[in-house]
């Protein structure tokens, strides 16, 4: 049993060393920094994002301003569309930084925009973020290992060892307060922080626990492994330094070994389309169109939009000088011809991902790494949920076009109001003018 | 040369660390992690290499093969350009697979770079990744501790530090005999780089280049065996010099280059691509539509034309004035697109820059920079494919448009809406499609490469100035 004046002994003897505070208040500077750098970034991302919509707002009211077809607004009018940062962002940047978080479309075909990417400044990404994440799962555990691998040779340098075991009431019970003593500072020195920015950035109370949860757990994961090795009967003989050195060769296996493997064997078995055959494929067949004859891109038109098929007819007096129903539903066809591409390569991002889900199990601070920005939406799947919503709002955007191309009311800009707004909710749904739905589009 | 005393301890050591688990493992596992880091990522490189130069002939071949058409639709067409590794990258693929390394080109619009391969590492490869640069710079220094922290503590421990001073060797024999031993280990990491460079030498980089590259690191890790060995011989305790060697190698290898790259975003902060689009299409809306002939812009283009062919209207013009309008005002849109895309760079490289100055903090940056810089797989580099990038973007859109000024009729033009008959006249040949150059991308010639990267080369001389003198303190300080 551990009593409360044990752990007091304890944490006297702790706290003695200078070098412990020393830790303690770097893994504390660095958490705080790491928060702090990633919460500037967040709100700076935010601030972006303000600033775009209004100036997106300001463009295509111009654009609109002096346009008289819907073709014309249609070939125009861009639309921002963005996934702003949730409130856990700014401890874990994930794949915000490699995935880009903003983009503008328009009519066109989307497969011929869908990849264009303004993400940050490659060589920093190299670099690497300094992250809140990135402090708990790769230094952590090293801070850890520094702090627990000489629990007893510490003592039985300062011949305390004896005595102590011999004075406490439990002898195992010594041991586990001083383990104690020394993780829980720690992990306070790490999550206060935490906690305080989670709060100043508007988290949630459940992830904010579910956050400190997985930081909890990964600093009993390493203290786990580094008292298992301490304890273990095969390397009782081994100096400290050396069970430290084989405690960070844990470290590099799970952390650096594991993860570089695993992906060299994604990589191998996961087959990806090359993402230039995709663009390549898209430009061929819109720009392929103009040299057909125009029936061959309607039949197949209609076969994904059979609604429209009594409405393909040309005649300049109702469509304006310039065929543009004609045009769009090639940009349309385009698109089709490379969705099969397009979607094997969504699909072979995702399989990857998950693959790297099966690989992070091996992995402690790569789960930890996964886990963090799963809470905080910055993991691989909510990048891609964000282009499947660019991908909903650019069918959005072909739906309210294809009534006003087809159906061809009278040009007036009221109706434009109706255009459909990206919001960051999933579903983007025009106001509808009759019962017509497409349901085939991707 | 070296005298008898100083081999002696060097060989005493190796029998050492034969002798110990620890340090055969740590050998062992530096070298095969090296060579596998080799293997995968030359077959990468290689791999990337074809499948980019592949695509860039398909390009190619599709743009030249274009049936007869409209100049303009061409314009649209548009083209890529892959961006081909760099020989070194080999080693060093620095930004590679965090640019991407397709750009469609095509009239009016400035695209960015698609297809970065990290969105496909699955975050796996964020911190570490299997490419011989990440273990030399950052892997090799701790195998380097590993294998080196107690050399000199250990024979103080065992008390055989007395034995070997008092029977004749000097303090400096000593510390430089387990120094020795300690490069003897580090350049078993260090072989296998040398090889592959020696490797890339004889494909197609400058020799020069090369041979610094190498000896780049060669210094960095001659720099980390002199600490690991002054650190040794400084502190009494192995476990002290251990726990210090450590946080030395957190603070210098992964700290402190994830910090210079985010003090770099919050001290520069760079507006994205998409504002600096939102300026660009400000800033033109003035300049108006290439598109639209009777734009009010255009109207002062008119009149200064029929003024110098001394005609009534466009229709005499001996020019397709659609092609005039077009050409114009693609100079102009150009001229506003650059100054921003110029901007932009420059935001970027500034920050690249503030991040390389941490470079001062640790050795690890400082040889970042120098072996990017040297292998073109920096920041540079990247931003030289989107100059020569849209030169050619240029080159073939003004092309385009010189031959719709030239060889495509105004009055055709002008009517080429009104039935696919009078559109399949509006066309010139194919022949003209030829105005596409070849693209083949090569990074900055040796010596620009060099230059930029001496400034790297300076700090990492600093650390090896420090590290001397670190050494030379801890041997004036060694007492049995």
């Amino acid at each position: 049993m551990m009593r409360f004046n044990d752990i007091k002994r304890e944490a006297g003897f702790v706290f003695a060393h200078r070098q412990f505070k020393l830790t303690l208040l770097v893994v504390f500077l660095l958490s705080t920094a790491a928060l702090w750098s990633g919460h500037a970034e967040m709100q700076a991302q935010q601030a972006t994002i303000e600033r775009l919509l209004e100036k997106d707002q300001v463009e295509r009211e111009a654009v609109l301003s002096h346009q008289d077809s819907y073709g014309m607004v249609a070939y125009y009018a861009f639309h921002l569309t963005y996934a702003p940062p949730s409130p856990l962002a700014f401890a874990v940047v994930g794949e915000r930084d490699v995935f880009p978080w903003k983009h503008r479309v328009r009519m066109l075909a989307l497969e011929g925009q869908i990849y264009e990417s303004d993400t940050d400044n490659p060589e920093l990404a190299f670099l690497g973020r300094f992250d809140f994440a990135f402090v708990v799962s790769v230094l952590l555990p090293l801070f850890i290992i520094l702090l627990l691998y000489d629990l007893k040779a510490k003592e039985r340098e300062a011949r305390r060892f004896d005595l102590l075991n011999v004075t406490a009431r439990n002898s195992h019970a010594v041991w586990t307060s001083r383990t104690l003593v020394t993780l829980v500072p720690l992990a306070l020195v790490t999550l206060v922080p935490f906690v305080a920015f989670a709060i100043v950035n508007g988290a949630s109370v459940s992830s904010i626990l579910l956050a400190c949860i997985i930081v909890l757990g990964t600093i009993s994961v390493w203290s786990a492994i580094v008292l298992a090795i301490g304890a273990a009967q095969r390397f009782a003989k081994y100096s400290a330094t050396h069970l430290a050195s084989l405690m960070l060769g844990v470290w590099l296996i799970t952390t650096v070994i594991v993860p570089v493997t695993g992906h060299t064997v994604i990589n191998a078995a996961v087959e990806t389309p090359e993402g230039g055959k995709i663009v390549l494929t898209q430009r061929e067949a819109v720009n392929g169109a103009w040299d057909k004859p125009v029936e061959e891109t309607w039949e197949k038109f209609i076969e994904t939009h059979p609604q429209w098929s009594d409405y393909t007819a040309y005649d300049p007096k109702r469509d304006g000088s310039f065929n543009w129903k004609w045009y769009f539903a090639f940009q349309q066809v385009g698109d089709e011809s490379a969705s099969e591409l397009s979607n094997a390569y969504q699909q072979a991002t995702i399989r990857k991902n998950q693959l790297a889900g099966y690989v992070s199990l091996l992995s402690p601070s790569l789960l930890t790494q996964r886990l963090l920005s799963n809470t905080a939406s910055t993991n691989v799947q909510s990048m891609i949920d964000y282009e499947n919503k660019v991908r909903a709002f650019h069918a959005s955007l072909r739906e309210f076009y294809y009534q006003q191309l087809f159906a061809a009311p009278e040009f007036s800009e009221s109706s434009l109001k109706r255009l459909p707004q990206f919001t960051t909710s999933s579903q983007f749904t025009t106001t509808p003018m009759n019962t017509q739905e497409n349901t085939n589009e991707k | 040369m070296m005298s008898n005393t100083i081999k002696t301890i060097c060989a005493e050591q190796w029998r050492y660390w034969l002798r110990t688990k620890v340090a055969t493992t740590v050998l062992i596992l530096g070298s095969v992690l090296t060579l596998a880091a080799l293997v995968v990522n030359a077959f990468h490189i290689e791999e990337a290499a074809h499948a980019r130069e592949n695509l860039q002939h398909e390009a190619e071949e599709r743009f030249l093969s274009q049936p007869d058409k409209h100049p303009h639709r061409m314009v649209h067409y548009g083209h890529y350009v892959f961006r081909t590794p760099t020989p070194l990258s080999v080693i060093e693929p620095g930004v590679d697979t965090y640019t991407g390394n397709a750009i469609f080109l095509e009239g009016h619009r400035q695209n960015s770079a698609m297809f970065a391969e990290q969105r496909q590492s699955a975050g796996l490869t964020r911190f570490s990744s299997l490419t011989p640069s990440f273990l030399a710079l950052v892997l090799a220094p701790l195998f380097i501790i590993l294998i080196g922290y107690g050399s000199v503590s250990r024979e103080r421990e065992a008390g055989t530090l007395t034995l070997l001073l008092t029977q004749g060797a000097s303090r400096w024999q000593l510390v430089l005999g387990k120094l020795v031993a300690l490069m003897l280990a580090s350049s078993i990491f260090l072989l296998p780089l040398l090889l592959a460079c020696l490797y890339v030498a004889f494909s197609n980089e400058s020799a020069l280049v090369v041979t610094l590259f190498c000896l780049g690191y060669a210094l960095y890790f001659l720099l980390w065996a002199v600490v690991v060995t002054a650190c040794s011989t400084l502190f009494e305790k192995s476990s002290a010099s251990f726990t210090v060697l450590i946080v030395i190698w957190m603070s210098a290898c992964i700290l402190l280059p994830r910090m210079g790259s985010s003090v770099a975003t919050s001290v520069e902060p760079s507006i994205g691509k998409l504002e600096a689009d939102f300026k660009v299409e400000e800033k033109l809306r003035n300049l108006g539509d290439g598109h639209d002939v009777n734009d009010p812009a255009f109207v002062k283009l008119k009149q200064e034309l029929l003024d110098k062919y001394n005609v009534n209207s466009v229709d005499d013009l001996p020019v397709n004035f659609r092609g005039i309008v077009a050409q114009y005002s693609e100079q102009r849109q150009a001229v506003v697109i650059n100054e921003f895309a110029e901007s932009r760079m420059q935001e970027e490289l500034a920050q690249a820059r503030i991040a390389r100055q941490f470079g001062w903090l640790s050795p690890t940056v400082a040889l970042r920079s120098f072996s990017t810089l040297l292998a073109g797989t920096s920041i540079e580099t990247h931003h030289r494919f989107l100059r020569e990038a849209e030169i050619l973007r240029m080159q073939f859109v003004q092309g385009l448009n010189k031959v719709h000024v030239e060889k495509l009729d105004y009055k055709l033009d002008m009517n080429r809406n009104s039935s696919e008959e009078a559109a399949d006249k509006a066309v010139v040949e194919a022949s003209n499609w030829a105005v596409l150059s070849e693209f083949s991308f090569q990074p900055e010639a040796p010596m620009a490469r060099l230059s930029s990267a001496a400034m790297y080369c300076l700090q990492l001389l600093l650390w090896v100035g420090v590290a001397a003198l670190l050494l030379k303190l801890a041997v004036r300080r060694l007492n049995p």
